[in-house]
């Protein structure tokens, strides 16, 4: 028979008014709160991943550069980061690389980032990605997305098994939110997930008669009782009322964040107002394009710098929004679907490679550090002779964020046909 | 009692396989068995078959987008078997309306060539009009300037790199960034100038075109199970428009592959996808090689290509039927004996290795480079075309069959080479078979020797292995019972409806036939239990109105919101075809919003007409209870045949005696009045996409009858089929 989801809907509201909250909080909520295992700290937080994908292949060494590498400056005549020399002064527009523990260094457009990485709150995992060879972006962003390389007919995204495969509290229609205009492959199957462009666009759209078609469309569904679509129906119009409440429109970031302008900045500021407002996310997603720089690239200034900028601009936003003791249960991890190759191209650009770098940033993580073993980058130790090896198979990082930060415990469900396990753990989460 | 009789199918059908591999008697045993089954489950559902409207109403919601105004009464009238044999006939059925609003779609009349020269790549246009000297002054400027300016920026970046000093400009990166960003728009702005005036347009816009046509033939033809089964190969046999070159590709694959085959035999349908250049880019099989090739490089093809125009010792086979040129009518895949005859000869001379002018090209990476085989499509035919993926191949059958399949490729499949004057234009983008690149060793496929030396002939023989395989039989029969009869369609019927695809050697409408005659397919039960695709659900909103759509860009986003854009998933295996997929908070919401927005009229150049059934056409504020009762009445009718509840009609009427409140939601309203003019097709796609939703029509006022329109749309009633 099993347990249906009414049920739970039921004895949720009576367990979360016997707490002392009824009447405040949405029923959904209620279950969540309701949930003690995994994603829900004990003391009744919520631990957040914020997922965030570089679509079209960041230069990862222009990104996290190893100036301590001799051959990366033999390989890249006018695309190379400069070594960092002494210590940047604050408002220094040097254009340097910001080292980080004396072998790599970080793009100077992501200086703001340092700090994190000083407090250890930023940690990186370098030569990771997938082991699979294409260097076609569809091919690599959909073997990342379902974290299946080879595999094109993988039918759900990873962040979806995720999900599917830890049935708490599934019942919070913002367990994961896409901060986009489709659902991205990523979060495609079984388990619910939102794509929303806009907080401001999840609501009944009726004009001035709004409420009272939302009424009327309520008892509609009211009428039909113990049918998917009549459960669905109930949690939306609780999910649209409750966003009402907390107003998205007319949010203010504190701490003094300043997020980017644009459509990458907007949606981590959203995914902020998600996290303070409690709606139970735990997945989040965003994507930000530009980085297919095969001509004119740019070292410390240009196309890769300006990408950079904004990507930088955005993370340290969210962070300094969110404050530190939110930081504690958020991770954001960054991605992207294959590295450039390690030499400069015809055109002072970078063509598609393999490896690459990837941020891990949270009050877990395992920061001031950059995870995994560094391949070389002397001809013969690079891929197929040209592109940085891989040493760190992606799925090794998102196991490790799904299980410790997650509380994922069937990673074998998440990552099919890989032995996912602790053993290979890079360490990038405490 | 139900539960158990279901199951009972299922628990025979076990023993019957164990059984066949018994004993003489044990067979003959088991074959009893069966027939009682069988029996049963007929007298069964015989006894509860829907009422003979409710069967109109079926067969219009499942072998079409649903009834417009008038349509129960039609098939009611001619009989609903012989409405079903129609539909099976599409040919027959006249479809001028359709035709007139298709003609406004040009994209889907052209080639392959037509489509590179017509909507070319921004990036492509550029350099091609460099190359020729005909870049036009000022958009020369722009590319002069945006390179400076790149240039020097990695100038400024040198002399940092070597440890000199920042110059001052450097440090002023804020400035110069606005300016770049200005330069960009300016650039983009010029291009879209220099296009409109040469009468080009975006390559999105034949994506766009495509997708009008789609929903413009599923609202409005009168072949209704044509499109439906269009949607179904489209779906089995998934692209996914963004990939690379298959944008250009996709109107010939809906108009030679798809369309002229979704009643015909598997087989055909199975070798015209194979042989579709657009599947052949999808799934990475135009670049699958064989390791041993002898030299069959991209431009030694096309070199071969060029001697064969020229009456030279043919380097490749050209595809037999050129059917591409036989647009929007339904030709024949060609005879398969006759391509077996016309056998490339794998000894040709190979080419000259003269520096033909695409050595001079640059070209993409993946091109540039000897890939060897390539598995994809090998995969991806026996899992997700064919065999199902418990069919039992393995990993060494997906190798063979690869190699089978090596040299099967596209003629210039991003059209380069026809603009530059090296090839044929019409033949760009056309399926060819490379015998330099096949593997032309033995193989053995699912136990099947194919011998060595059998050129195009080893990919032929595997279609004619996977199209009779059992397997085949059961995954086609189960993908499609899924489709018009339930979710999770029993055993039984599966067998059956397989076993009529088997007898007939895969035939599509004799397969359709067993489905449409099944006590399943009849059952009271399966009336209205579907949940309708997005597609779906939009499409028979309109209908059920009888409303009218060019199917443009505005229609299409509705569509996508709720989770389903056409050619628009990415993955292989197409959309999945059961209610979990489409059920959820987010999609749910846009389904409400939609049937707001169509009811409300705003939605850009789809229109619905509903003063046309009500009594009461005023805005309607003014209206007695049994005014109201009446309007819920007749779009109760309307929309689901009086198949709503009660308590449903009564919840409405409170709703509508309920005083209309005035909402909280300013910025709701603030967003949707940044309005702007309609957008008309043809329209690109790509850049404005997310500013899509601002180009329906503010939300006025309400009026009443829109009110209930769009509840009793978006009820859960009519969210199923």
């Amino acid at each position: 028979m099993g347990i249906n989801r009414r049920f739970f809907l039921r004895s949720g509201a009576v367990a979360v008014a016997g707490l002392g909250f009824a009447g405040s909080l949405p029923s959904f909520l209620g279950r969540a709160a309701l949930a003690q295992n995994g994603a829900i700290a004990s003391g009744g937080r919520r631990k957040t991943l914020i997922a965030i994908f570089q679509r079209g292949a960041v230069d990862g060494l222009n990104m996290v550069v190893p100036h301590g590498e001799a051959a990366y400056y033999g390989m890249r005549p006018t695309l190379a980061i400069a070594q960092p020399r002494g210590v940047v002064t604050a408002g220094a527009a040097a254009d340097t690389a910001v080292d980080l523990d004396g072998f790599f260094g970080l793009h100077p457009s992501l200086r703001m980032l340092k700090p994190l990485w000083d407090e250890k709150r930023f940690g990186i995992v370098h030569a990771a990605g997938s082991p699979d060879a294409t260097r076609s972006h569809f091919d690599a962003q959909d073997y990342m997305e379902s974290a299946t390389p080879g595999v094109k007919s993988t039918q759900d995204g990873w962040l979806n098994r995720l999900l599917q495969h830890d049935p708490k509290d599934k019942q919070s229609p913002f367990r994961a939110v896409s901060m986009t205009q489709n659902t991205p492959r990523t979060l495609q199957g079984r388990a619910p997930a939102l794509a929303i462009s806009n907080l401001n666009d999840f609501t009944i759209r009726a004009g001035n008669a709004s409420a009272n078609v939302q009424g009327g469309f309520e008892s509609i569904y009211e009428q039909t009782v113990g049918d998917t679509l009549s459960g669905t129906g109930r949690e939306t119009f609780e999910a649209v009322n409750y966003l009402k409440r907390v107003n998205p429109a007319q949010y203010k970031p504190e701490n003094g964040a300043q997020y980017p302008r644009g459509r990458f900045g907007d949606s981590l500021l959203q995914i902020a107002q998600l996290i303070k407002a409690g709606v139970g996310l735990e997945i989040a997603f965003t994507d930000i394009g530009g980085w297919d720089t095969h001509i004119n690239q740019g070292a410390a200034r240009g196309q890769l710098a300006l990408r950079l900028a904004e990507l930088g601009a955005g993370i340290n936003a969210l962070v300094t929004d969110l404050g530190a003791a939110r930081m504690n249960d958020v991770v954001v991890l960054t991605m992207s679907e294959f590295g450039r190759t390690a030499r400069e191209n015809g055109t002072r650009g970078t063509d598609h490679g393999h490896a690459n770098a990837m941020f891990v940033i949270g009050g877990a993580a395992r920061g001031g550090r950059v995870h995994g073993q560094w391949p070389g980058l002397k001809s013969e130790q690079l891929y197929e002779g040209r592109d940085l090896a891989l040493t760190t198979d992606f799925r090794d990082v998102f196991g490790e964020v799904a299980q410790k930060h997650l509380g994922s415990r069937n990673l074998t469900k998440i990552f099919p046909g890989y032995a996912a396990n602790a053993a290979k753990f890079r360490g990038v989460l405490g | 009692m139900k539960a158990f009789s279901r199951n009972q199918p299922r628990l025979f059908n076990s023993f019957n396989r164990a059984a066949r591999q018994a004993a003489t008697f044990a067979v003959m045993l088991a074959l009893v068995a069966n027939t009682l089954i069988v029996g049963v489950t007929n007298a069964e559902a015989q006894t509860a078959r829907m009422s003979e409207e409710q069967r109109i109403v079926h067969v219009l919601n499942r072998l079409g987008f649903g009834a417009r105004p008038g349509d129960v009464e039609r098939v009611k009238a001619m009989g609903v078997e012989r409405y079903i044999e129609g539909q099976l006939q599409p040919d027959a059925i006249a479809d001028a309306a359709v035709d007139a609003k298709l003609r406004r779609l040009p994209a889907l009349t052209m080639t392959t060539a037509e489509l590179y020269a017509k909507f070319p790549a921004p990036g492509q246009l550029l350099r091609q009009l460099q190359r020729r000297g005909e870049l036009p002054a000022d958009l020369a400027a722009m590319m002069q300037n945006r390179d400076n300016q790149n240039g020097a920026m990695n100038n400024q970046n040198a002399p940092a790199a070597n440890g000199a000093m920042t110059t001052p400009e450097a440090a002023t990166g804020g400035a110069a960034r606005g300016d770049e960003a200005a330069d960009k728009k300016d650039y983009r702005q010029a291009i879209r100038e220099y296009m409109r005036e040469n009468d080009l347009q975006p390559p999105a816009a034949i994506t766009a075109q495509l997708q009008a046509s789609r929903i413009i033939r599923a609202a409005h033809s009168e072949r209704q199970l044509q499109e439906v089964m269009v949607d179904f190969w489209t779906n089995h046999f998934n692209i996914f428009a963004n990939k690379g070159a298959d944008k250009w590709l996709l109107p010939a694959y809906d108009r030679d592959t798809i369309r002229p085959h979704t009643f015909g035999k598997f087989r055909e349908l199975l070798q015209a996808t194979a042989q579709s250049p657009a599947m052949l880019f999808y799934l990475d099989n135009f670049q699958s090689v064989s390791p041993n090739a002898r030299g069959g490089n991209r431009r030694q093809m096309l070199e071969g290509m060029r001697r064969n125009r020229t009456g030279d010792q043919p380097g490749m086979m050209r595809e037999r039927n050129p059917l591409r040129r036989n647009r929007g009518l339904r030709g024949n895949m060609g005879n398969v004996d006759e391509q077996r005859a016309a056998q490339v000869n794998p000894n040709s001379p190979q080419g000259a290795m003269g520096q033909g002018q695409m050595t001079q090209q640059r070209m993409p990476q993946a091109q540039r480079r000897q890939r060897g085989i390539n598995e994809n499509y090998a995969r991806e035919l026996m899992e997700l075309h064919t065999l199902g993926v418990d069919g039992g191949y393995t990993q060494k059958d997906i190798v063979e069959v690869a190699r089978c399949f090596t040299g099967w490729t596209i003629l210039d499949p991003r059209g380069a080479a026809a603009r530059t004057g090296l090839i044929d234009t019409e033949r760009a983008g056309t399926f060819v078979f490379n015998a330099r690149t096949h593997d032309d060793g033995e193989k053995i496929v699912l136990g099947h020797k194919i011998p060595a030396g059998g050129g195009i002939n080893d990919g032929l023989k595997v279609l004619d292995i996977l199209a009779r395989h059992s397997s085949t039989a059961k995954f086609i029969a189960t993908k499609l019972s899924r489709r018009f009869v339930a979710d999770e369609p029993s055993p039984a019927l599966v067998a059956r409806v397989a076993d009529a695809f088997t007898k007939s050697d895969g035939d599509i409408r004799q397969t359709l036939r067993a489905i449409f005659a099944s006590p399943e397919f009849n059952a009271p039960e399966n009336y209205r239990a579907k949940i309708k695709t997005p597609f779906e659900y939009a499409v028979s909103a309109i209908r059920a109105f009888g409303g009218e759509t060019n199917g443009g860009p505005a229609i299409h986003q509705r569509i996508a919101k709720m989770g389903e854009p056409l050619y628009g998933y990415q993955a292989p295996t197409g959309y999945p075809d059961k209610a979990e997929a489409w059920v959820n908070t987010g999609a749910l919401l846009e389904r409400l919003n939609y049937a707001l927005a169509l009811t409300g009229n705003r939605i850009p150049n789809t229109r619905v007409d509903l003063a046309r059934f009500g009594a009461s056409g005023n805005a309607g504020n003014n209206l007695t209870d049994a005014d109201k009762r009446r309007m819920i009445d007749q779009f109760s009718n309307l929309l689901l045949r009086g198949d709503v509840s009660e308590k449903t009609k009564a919840a409405l009427l409170r709703q509508l005696n309920s005083p209309q409140t005035t909402t909280s939601a300013t910025a709701i309203t603030q967003n949707e009045t940044s309005e702007m003019d309609v957008a008309m097709l043809p329209q690109p796609e790509g850049r404005g996409r997310r500013n899509r939703e601002a180009t329906s029509p503010p939300v006025g006022d309400l009026s009443m009858m829109s009110r209930v329109a769009a509840l009793i749309t978006g009820s859960p009633e009519f969210q199923r089929q």
